[in-house]
């Protein structure tokens, strides 16, 4: 019993201390645009700080404590568009809450143990569009004060104890676009329940996380959705049944790693004959007796998504997907290209193949019949291929944009893209290749705007290596190196005319030549940053402007006065984390960057590193004075003084040496 | 029983002192062979973390228990994990948990603001955990980079 008391004084003793330790806190929201947009989260607040201005039109309020909102609560903040209540510990929304704002547009209450909200507690704005109320305890549709929601777009209902989506009679829901049910407890739903949605146009629909048992007969009957949503459903056949003469744009039917589903079979595709879809998503579901016939009613299909569906290999002889325009078999195990059966597709635009569980050989000419293809994304799936690609991607003539990054080494030879002259956009990220001797392997792609070549390991002293990218805007060589660590005078870079964007960082520069980049007269971009370079290397961009210039995490102690005209050209400079010294050596460059500041990306990371005393100061912050003293003066006097004297004296020593010789 | 609790409330009491970011240490499993030991370095919240079985002969499929609040949409979602032992690091890697393309659990796409518990089956392989003292770094992170957990944990295998 004394003990259990003396629990009890402890108890109280540790909340009280808590409290204080709440209060005791310096309470300060950020400021994200001035007078306009601020963040308070997590400060414990219990009400609107003073330090808060009038005019503040975005609050992010979340994580306070705030058990009972009334219309005095935000009074003072009439101009609120956006107002962010997350967390909270909301208990009550009494009348006339929002009664003066009529600039409102969105309210968030996610997360809050909402008791009562009463009939008035959302009037006053006059065009109220979103409303979450995610995890705020509702059970019943009712307990939305539905007065002034005739503006309403968007309503998250998600993660409460719904189950029935039925609204009341006077619920106005023509303006709603999105409708969110997800994780809740829906499992039936009835003609009555969709009738309420009757007047909605191109609604989107989420039952995500909802186990649906039953759907009635004609509850979807001639409705029309932009999206439907029954992921991690259990029994997919009811809602294939249920859906009947309903059309949609897009049906997500995926599954999840934690939800325990049955395999689907071909038979339950039936219903999709009845239903007008354009596009499909079954990720992580299994299909167990996959063949042609599975395919027979997606005839009218545009984009199918087979992500993680154990597959193998495709069935030969699949009729009817003749419209289809995109294909998504990430996460699958194929081991030949080949056995996906593109010929089925012709029509297919865009091809999807990431992150294959297997290595994946590309064999020759698999998706030769792909003829309009325009899209393909090969990362991510352990291709290996020792003479890449034009075998590979015959009679691709019509592809824009190529993904080939994170896969093992590829070898190169001249006009490797050969087959693919239309390419714009190229990504070879993170996968190594290599080209024997001065070859081009780009040689013929002239509408080329966009390379990556980060992590290549390349062979940069190869000047030919870039040849024939007369129209390349982007460049992105992130993480290769250079001889000596050094751009010379001529480089590979020389032919690329039209480049704006150039990423050299992490390339272990230690110098760039003055007229290493003479020939790019375009460029508008220009990240240098992680590499060892020093100040003069900036003498490289002395004929661009107006560019943007990220130097930062280099070498660079001091900038030479003769480099700040450069400076001053660019519009945006980033010199953070240099280890840059403050003492008079640097003076000019100090006291332009003070002037400048406007100019410079993060300059609350630009600090000094010499002297010792100035250590980790904001360049900024420093103030130097580096005129010569009263003390200097004195003693250049005294100095000079004394240096006459000596001269008098050494004329005067050697006439009489002289004159006692003559 | 009481003494202990006591003691509990005392050490509470105590600890503030260590600085108010210091969230307790929670045992994920104790058995004979093997003890995992967490502590939440997220300064906002502590959350909450447990494995079944729990065996040095790490099966394959665990099953996990975790709830926790979220202070950010994890419409994508990372999994950064660092392990060390003796000081030097053996392990470092990346795993994602949601992407827009690849919702991998049920969980993905839920708000800021919500409750979360999970309990079910995470897609790990089983290995066997050799002798010795570990620490693990994990951060649990979404698309913008903000932090959604962050665990220092002990895993001591005999």
């Amino acid at each position: 019993m004394m003990a259990s008391h003396a629990s009890c004084f402890l108890l109280a003793v540790v909340f009280s201390a808590s409290c204080k330790a709440i209060t005791s806190l310096n309470q300060m929201c950020t400021e994200k645009e001035a007078n306009n947009t601020y963040n308070c989260e997590n400060l414990g607040l219990t009400g609107v700080p003073d330090t808060l201005p009038n005019t503040t039109e975005f609050l992010e309020f979340g994580f306070n404590f705030l058990p009972t909102l009334e219309n005095t609560t935000f009074s003072r903040l009439v101009d609120l568009i956006f107002l962010d209540l997350t967390r909270c510990q909301i208990n009550w929304v009494h009348e006339d809450t929002f009664q003066n704002h009529h600039q409102l547009n969105t309210i968030v209450l996610t997360g809050n143990p909402l008791i009562f909200m009463a009939e008035t507690s959302l009037n006053g704005p006059t065009s109220l569009q979103h409303l979450f109320l995610i995890q705020t305890g509702i059970s019943s549709l009712e307990f939305i004060p539905s007065q002034n929601l005739e503006n309403l777009e968007s309503l998250y209902l998600g993660s409460n104890h719904i189950s029935s989506i039925k609204f009341p009679e006077n619920f106005p829901t023509q303006n709603l676009k999105v409708l969110d049910f997800q994780n809740n407890a829906i499992h039936y739903l009835s003609s009555e329940d969709l009738h309420a949605l009757e007047k909605t146009t191109n609604l989107s629909l989420n039952f995500n996380g909802n186990d649906i048992k039953g759907i009635e007969t004609g509850a979807f009957r001639s409705k029309i959705f932009q999206s439907l949503n029954f992921g991690g459903t259990l029994n997919l056949s009811v809602v294939l049944k249920g859906l009947q003469n309903s059309t949609t744009q897009s049906l997500w039917l995926g599954s999840y790693e934690d939800t325990d589903d049955e395999d689907l079979t071909s038979a339950m595709f039936d219903g999709l004959c009845e239903m007008s879809v354009e596009s499909i998503n079954l990720q992580k579901q299994y299909i167990s007796d996959i063949s042609s016939a599975t395919f027979r009613c997606f005839t009218q299909l545009q984009e199918l998504d087979l992500t993680a569906n154990h597959l193998n290999e495709l069935p030969s002889g699949i009729k009817g997907m003749k419209a289809l325009k995109k294909l998504v078999l990430n996460v699958n195990g194929f081991d030949q290209l080949c056995h996906i059966r593109a010929a089925s597709f012709p029509s297919l635009l865009d091809l999807s193949i990431k992150g294959n569980k297997r290595k994946l050989d590309l064999g020759a000419g698999c998706l030769e019949k792909l003829e309009n293809l325009q899209k393909l994304d090969l990362s991510h799936s352990d291709i290996e291929a020792s003479d890449c690609c034009n075998l590979q991607l015959k009679n691709l003539s019509h592809l824009q944009y190529l993904n080939l990054s994170y896969n093992e080494p590829l070898g190169l030879q001249s006009q490797a893209f050969k087959e693919c002259p239309r390419l714009e956009g190229l990504d070879l990220a993170f996968t190594r290749w290599y080209v024997k001797g001065p070859q081009s392997p780009f040689q013929n792609l002239h509408i080329l705007q966009v390379l990556n070549l980060s992590h290549c390991l390349l062979d940069t002293s190869n000047q030919h290596l870039l040849t024939g990218l007369v129209d390349l805007r982007h460049l992105n060589l992130q993480g290769n190196h250079f001889q000596d660590g050094s751009i010379s005078k001529t480089n590979l870079l020389q032919t690329l005319r039209s480049l704006e964007i150039l990423i050299l960082s992490s390339c272990d520069l230690l110098s760039i030549d003055k007229q290493a980049f003479q020939s790019l007269g375009k460029l508008s971009h220009v990240d240098l940053s992680y590499n060892n370079l020093m100040g003069n290397s900036i003498d490289a961009l002395s004929h661009l402007q107006g560019i943007y210039l990220n130097m930062a995490a280099n070498n660079i102690h001091v900038i030479p006065s003769h480099l700040l005209p450069t400076l001053s050209q660019q519009s945006t400079i980033n010199l953070s984390h240099n280890p840059l010294d403050c003492t008079c050596s640097n003076i000019h460059f100090i006291t332009w960057y003070k002037e400048n500041l406007q100019k410079f990306e993060a300059s609350e990371d630009t600090k000094c590193i010499n002297p010792p005393s100035l250590k980790g100061v904001k360049l900024s912050d420093v103030k130097l004075s580096c005129g010569i003293t009263a003390m200097g003066i004195f003693f250049l006097v005294v100095f000079l003084f004394l240096i006459a004297i000596l001269l008098i004296f050494s004329v005067k020593f050697l006439l009489r040496w002289k004159y006692q010789h003559i | 029983m009481k003494g202990f609790t006591v003691a509990v409330l005392v050490w509470t009491l105590i600890s503030p002192s260590r600085g108010s970011k210091a969230w307790p240490t929670h045992t994920v499993c104790r058995d004979g062979n093997l003890e995992v030991l967490y502590q939440s370095c997220d300064p906002l919240q502590d959350f909450g973390f447990s494995v079944d079985p729990c065996s040095k002969h790490l099966k394959a499929k665990l099953n996990i228990r975790f709830g926790m609040i979220l202070r950010e949409d994890i419409k994508e979602l990372f999994l950064d994990i660092a392990l060390f032992t003796k000081g030097s690091s053996i392990l470092n890697f990346s795993y994602p948990i949601c992407e827009e393309d690849l919702p991998k659990f049920s969980f993905c796409g839920r708000r800021k603001g919500e409750q979360i518990y999970f309990a079910g089956p995470i897609n790990n392989p089983g290995f066997e955990i050799l002798p010795g003292k570990y620490h693990v770094l994990l951060e649990l992170y979404n698309g913008d980079r903000s932090t959604v957990a962050c665990a220092n944990a002990t895993v001591i295998s005999s």
